[in-house]
């Protein structure tokens, strides 16, 4: 089962997040910020990691930047964020994102861009 | 913290300090090129009641995050009016970091930040909004639940509205029950506004 990291200070969007991917087959984990999340991959390493912006501690551009630097098999993030400008989305992939989705997220489209990113079937 | 260890700096110690301690050599000092000193001077001026434009200005300059963080802390236990008004102006800027920093500290200002919850609320910016909603998350006042609400019956966008419900969802009252209805019906094609909204109804409705 693939593992993916849900990285959102907000415990209703973890949920929503979780309830979705989880539906799907995925096994899930939270954290409620970079650092955590970044305690949390130098355990395990995740397949997938998905990742809001704005947050306190270590916001998401800090996260995977780190990440990116981590000596750990490294794995694709989805970014998720309520900005949508090119220059928001610019800086996402430069920090080291792989696809960038506008919240509110909607099952579909995140299910998606999930499966892509895991290579999986779309069918 | 391995993982941040570089945006942190050493400790300043006692012996450190090469400058006097009044307020104007303070500020001077707040633009020195040497951040131990800059440090020093930031920390101190926490002690200097007329220092908060000298530190508002610095803060939107600072690159060392050891000396923002003590920028921030000073700003705090100022608590002034020309502090609280930098630290919103700080809400505008494009450094995530300085954004979030400046969110928790307002966090811990309630009385300060109270007067002017309303105007950010109905700000232009859909950037200030959300962060007023997440000022609110931690802000110890009576009129958080109300100004949560007052959110959620007029703002037109949906992801203010969704971060005012995030937090409904865990201070959410009865009184917070009709206009969480009325949100869902005026989002019907937002599954996390259905989702987040059933979830506060049912929290309130078990409470």
């Amino acid at each position: 089962m693939k593992r993916i990291l849900i990285v959102d200070d907000a415990a209703t969007v973890r949920m929503f997040h979780r309830t979705i991917l989880e539906k799907a087959g995925y096994a899930v984990e939270e954290a409620v910020n970079g650092i955590e999340a970044l305690e949390k991959c130098l355990q395990t390493p995740f397949d997938l990691y998905l990742v809001d912006v704005n947050m306190p501690k270590l916001d998401g551009y800090g996260f995977l930047q780190e990440l990116r630097g981590l000596d750990i098999p490294q794995a694709p993030a989805v970014m998720i964020s309520t900005e949508a400008e090119d220059s928001d989305r610019n800086r996402a992939y430069a920090a080291g994102a792989n696809a960038y989705l506008i919240k509110p997220s909607k099952p579909d489209q995140l299910l998606l861009q999930v499966r892509l990113m895991l290579g999986e079937s779309l069918s | 913290m391995a993982f941040i260890k570089k945006q942190t700096s050493e400790s300043i110690n006692e012996d450190e300090r090469t400058q006097p301690r009044d307020c104007e050599n303070l500020v001077i000092q707040l633009d020195s090129p040497d951040p131990v000193a800059r440090r020093w001077a930031a920390r101190d001026l926490a002690d200097c009641p007329e220092a908060s434009s000298a530190l508002v200005s610095r803060l939107n300059r600072e690159s060392d995050i050891s000396v923002r963080e003590l920028i921030l802390s000073s700003l705090t236990s100022l608590g002034d009016e020309v502090a609280v008004a930098g630290l919103i102006e700080c809400l505008r800027s494009e450094d995530v970091g300085l954004r979030n920093e400046s969110i928790e500290v307002m966090k811990h200002l309630p009385d300060e930040v109270s007067p002017i919850m309303q105007n950010l609320l109905v700000d232009d910016n859909v950037d200030v909004r959300i962060f007023a909603v997440n000022i609110l998350e931690s802000l110890r006042h009576p009129d958080v639940e109300s100004w949560l609400i007052e959110v959620i019956e007029h703002d037109q966008n949906v992801n203010v509205c969704a971060t005012a419900l995030d937090l409904l969802v865990e201070v959410g009252s009865k009184d917070a029950e009709q206009p969480i209805t009325r949100l869902k019906a005026r989002f019907t094609e937002e599954p996390f506004i259905q989702f987040a909204a059933d979830l506060a109804l049912k929290r309130i409705t078990e409470a």
